[in-house]
């Protein structure tokens, strides 16, 4: 079988508040002192990937496909160094925040492509969403390129016989399906698809594992659209939000009247918003 | 009955001696049986020596001066043996008993098979007679102390093994039965020189008058040749028992590591590396299995550990002893692992790491780091270091390890510091104060010094308050000293103390390189683990640099009178007790007790009371070897009972001077506290209380 897991390099959603900048005139986040971090949901996916390979005995071949910059060739190493098997990073350039639907129809490309050299890609996982700006639609507008049904918030997968076993999420309870291949599927976090911590050996391993870089030129997608990346959505403008906090102290001399002004303060401003 | 002179009317010193062999028949047979007692003897000991040099090379016969020095103060002047009072005295009364009776023996055979007949006259009487007597007495005294406490009062730190119980059994024997051949002798013999020897002689006087002097002989002739089987045969098992710590543990103390705990733990050249950390026994060095060897079951380690002493489950006894009946009880398979077959033809290595042992995850998992057990450790054994051999195993091999541990790695990985979703950034701790950046300034070489900030100053709430005292007072005493700001990364000392020697290595060479950029020499820093690392661990990796101690860089402002101690006395503390918890990679790892302390006393108006574990016998605050990331169970956290320690003293302060105690001891001392209002506060916080505070009372 062939799995394939799409990634996505982002800026560390940790950093701290006040390290957090951004540029208005660009619409985009500024790096700053920022690190970039492989975008969770997308690791989940890989580790997803490695337990469906554990359990179905090995016998899977696992890929990694990034869009990214240069820097995203990180994200690739260390999910090989996860022990995924080869990667390939389709470099972009100049544009920093593509829409879903620009980098679907990347994606799609790059995956044709690959699919051209090595055969067809049974599964493909795409993480749920990415902790940048969370709109959460590249997995589906992906399925649509390739043509391929698709399945959201899957958070494992069993091998069958001749299917897969997808557990999903959802607002009532977990659902599984059975799915024939080939398939998308998006991934979201459980308790058991927490990211391994690579071991050493394999650190240094994911060096000498093959890692392909593709440009759109290569993928004949070089064009305006793509390289601007706003086929379907604007960004109007981008701020960030004033927190503002009024702290008040209920005032009083003994305990039970503290609590009676801070009962009929609690009224106050309950009805001062409406 | 008094014997001395009773039947010789002149005696003549000079003269004195007694018969060798009296009463003994058939004395070839003693030279007969020595055979076979020294070939097991030779044999068991060779066997030991052909185990360890299957171990890994390591250089310890190197700086033989100081080895000597070592040697004469803790083997031969036994230094930390007598630390513990009454294993000290017991063991210093055996101890100094056997090398005594040992040379008496030396010289009865000099004089019996030699022609130097020297066992006569005033040497005669005064050592082979009276000072072996003596001697003999302090053995039977010394096995009966550690007898009651090994059958009476049971302490936990000992391993009550059939073994020990022998051992005791084996001396007191011997030294009984050689009073009782000596009193028997002097009985019948009417020795006139009875009196120099005056416990044989008490057992003469009291045989005399309940035995003839027939009955005496015969018991005689049975009791030495029972004394001398007894004797033999316990000189056989040396070797295969504790006792062979008589060799093992003089030796392992010369071949003791001489750089401190702080410059402990291995380097791994990663490209030629078979495996990284340790999980066989072939892969420690013939150091390392010496000191399983050499290792007297007496518990101190295991006494003195923060982890077990709250009730975890390491033990750096018992891993110490697993790890040797290991290497005793699969000889065979161990050295055919070392020859890469397995020894018994498979191949398969013999994993040291079992959770069925002391040497499982979880209790390697439990280690502070703090070489509290290296320290107690009478004989040199260095438990932590081969701790975190295995963990190394455990992280960089299997990648197994506790959630804490792993969130601190993956921070430590992607942002350069352990402490993931923290609020500030490097810098935000200067606002306000114009503090030079490296990358900021026209010409670096200005900074007279860099002050490393370290993650835990800089990034940790708690402690910014630390980092700025330590600037202010810095800039008040004139020092020009610059930050390195967002270029500074993690030292990588919580990777390296955890086992992932790999991410160490990396931070530690981005490190070496930044520093080198600017041409940084000299270096203060609050942090005690990235003054460790700077100071013993760094110079493996291309940087040297002269590192201070915040506390040791403030006492010199403070000595060199560029910064003055006495302003407000106390500052805004009034006059507070304080007690100073020394933080283990400043005390035991560099051996600084010193700094800190003398600040404290330059500081007007306060007084100092010292915890009953302190400087060299410092407790842990829990925070170290990673620790610090993980969550302890409720009921076993280190950090309670060192802040338990700090509080029963009374004092209103706790100094420390180290972030990770900072932190680790203020939850603690939260905790402990009751009603009391008890701080636990920086040197350096304390420093700008009363300094600052002065200043800006000043007009």
């Amino acid at each position: 079988m062939k799995v394939l897991v799409c990634l996505k390099q982002i800026l560390d959603p940790d950093v701290p508040a006040r390290d957090f900048q951004i540029d208005s005139a660009a619409k985009a986040a500024r790096r700053g002192g920022a690190n970039l971090v492989t975008n969770i949901f997308c690791e989940n996916a890989v580790e997803t990937a490695l337990q469906f390979r554990e359990a179905a005995g090995g016998d899977v071949k696992i890929t990694a496909l990034c869009y990214g910059e240069s820097s995203a060739e990180d994200c690739l190493r260390k999910a090989m160094a996860m022990t995924v098997d080869e990667a390939c990073l389709v470099e972009r350039d100049g544009n920093t925040n593509p829409d879903a639907e620009a980098v679907g129809r990347v994606l799609a490309a790059a995956i044709q492509r690959l699919e051209q050299d090595g055969g067809p890609f049974d599964a493909v996982l795409v993480g749920r969403e990415s902790g940048d700006w969370g709109v959460g639609q590249t997995g589906g507008l992906l399925a649509e390129e390739l043509g391929r049904p698709a399945l959201g918030f899957v958070e494992s997968l069993q091998p069958g016989n001749g299917s897969v076993t997808l557990r999903r999420q959802t607002d009532v309870g977990i659902e599984v399906a059975e799915a024939e291949p080939p398939f998308l599927v998006t991934i979201t976090n459980n308790e058991d698809n927490v990211p391994r911590i690579p071991k050493t050996r394999d650190v240094m391993m994911s060096y000498r594992k093959p890692l392909q870089k593709l440009s759109l030129a290569d993928l004949e997608l070089d064009s305006e659209e793509i390289r601007t990346g706003s086929s379907i959505f604007e960004v109007d403008e981008i701020f960030i939000p004033a927190d503002e906090v009024e702290c008040e102290l209920a005032e009083g001399d003994t305990l039970d009247e503290r609590v009676d002004q801070l009962a009929r303060r609690i009224h106050e401003v309950v009805a001062s918003i409406g | 009955m008094f014997r001395v002179g009773g039947t010789v009317p002149f005696m003549d010193p000079t003269q004195a001696t007694r018969e060798v062999f009296w009463n003994i028949e058939y004395t070839w047979l003693v030279y007969v049986l020595m055979v076979p007692t020294l070939a097991v003897f030779g044999w068991g000991f060779w066997l030991k020596i052909r185990r360890w040099r299957h171990g890994q090379a390591a250089i310890r016969f190197d700086r033989p001066g100081e080895r000597l020095q070592l040697f004469l103060r803790n083997a031969v002047g036994q230094g930390r043996t007598i630390k513990s009072r009454y294993a000290g005295v017991f063991h210093t009364l055996v101890y100094t008993g056997f090398i005594v009776l040992f040379l008496a023996t030396t010289v009865v055979a000099i004089h019996h098979d030699t022609p130097l007949h020297i066992m006569k006259g005033h040497f005669y009487l005064i050592f082979q007679s009276l000072i072996v007597d003596v001697f003999g007495l302090f053995v039977l005294v010394g096995v009966a102390l550690a007898a009651i406490r090994r059958w009476i009062s049971k302490p936990k730190l000992l391993v009550y093994t059939d073994e020990a119980s022998w051992i005791l059994v084996t001396i007191f024997v011997m030294a009984l039965t050689g009073f009782m051949i000596e009193g028997w002798r002097i009985a019948v013999t009417d020795d006139p020189w009875a009196a120099w020897s005056p416990i044989g002689n008490l057992f003469a006087l009291a045989s005399d008058p309940l035995m003839s002097d027939a009955a005496m002989q015969t018991g005689h002739v049975a009791i030495w040749w029972f004394h001398l089987v007894v004797a033999f045969g316990w000189i056989a098992w040396v070797p295969f028992s504790k006792m062979s710590h008589v060799f093992t543990a003089p030796l392992n103390i010369f071949t003791a590591n001489l750089d401190g705990y702080g410059g402990s733990l291995k380097t791994i050249d990663f490209e030629s590396a078979e495996r990284f950390g340790i999980n066989h026994l072939g892969d420690f060095t013939w150091k390392d299995l010496l000191d399983f060897d050499a290792c007297t079951e007496c518990g101190r380690c295991t006494d003195v550990c923060p982890a077990n002493t709250v009730g975890k489950s390491l033990s750096p006894r018992d891993i110490i002893l697993d790890l040797q009946a290991l290497m005793h009880k699969r000889g065979d398979e161990f050295l055919g692992a070392v020859n890469g077959d397995g020894g018994n033809g498979s191949g398969e290595l013999l994993p040291i790491i079992d959770q069925k042992t002391a040497v499982s995850p979880e209790a390697l998992f439990a280690c502070t780091t703090c070489a509290a057990c290296m320290e107690a450790c009478p004989v040199h054994i260095e438990q932590m270091p081969k701790i975190v051999d295995a963990r190394r195993y455990l992280v960089m091999e299997e990648a197994d390890f506790p959630e804490g541990m792993m969130d601190m790695m993956n921070s430590l990985e992607s942002r350069q510091h352990p402490f993931a979703g923290t609020q500030f950034s490097r810098v935000d701790w200067t606002e306000g104060l114009d503090i030079d950046v490296m990358a900021e300034m026209d010409d670096p070489h200005e900074a007279e010094v860099l002050m490393w900030v370290g993650c835990g100053g800089a990034l940790v709430e708690r402690n910014r308050n630390t980092v700025r005292a330590t600037a202010k007072l810095l800039q008040k005493a004139g020092v020009k000293f610059a930050i390195l700001g967002r270029e500074e990364s993690c030292t990588g000392d919580p990777a390296r103390r955890v086992g992932n020697e790999f991410l160490f290595e990396m931070l530690a060479k981005g490190n070496v390189e930044t520093l080198q950029r600017y041409g940084v020499r000299k270096m203060v820093t609050s942090c005690p683990h990235c003054f460790n690392s700077f100071r013993n661990e760094y110079p493996h990796f291309g940087g040297s640099y002269e590192v201070y101690h915040h506390t040791q860089f403030l006492d010199q402002l403070l000595e060199s009178g560029r910064l003055d101690g006495n302003g407000a006395p106390g500052g805004s503390n009034g006059s507070p007790t304080v007690t100073f918890h020394d933080p283990c990679y400043l005390g035991r790892h560099n051996g600084e007790y010193e700094a800190p302390r003398n600040l404290l006393a330059k500081m007007g108006g306060t007084r100092q009371v010292e915890m009953q574990r302190s400087r060299n016998t410092s407790f842990c605050c829990g925070g170290g070897g990673g620790m610090a990331f993980v969550d302890e169970p409720p009921d076993q956290r280190v950090n309670q009972e060192r802040a338990q320690e700090a509080v029963d003293t009374g004092a209103d302060v706790v100094a420390v001077g180290c972030p990770f105690c900072a932190t680790m001891l203020d939850d603690g001392v939260n905790a402990r506290r009751g009603d009391r209002d008890v701080k636990v506060k920086d040197v350096a916080e304390l420093l700008w209380d009363t300094i600052g505070e002065a200043d800006q009372a000043a007009p």
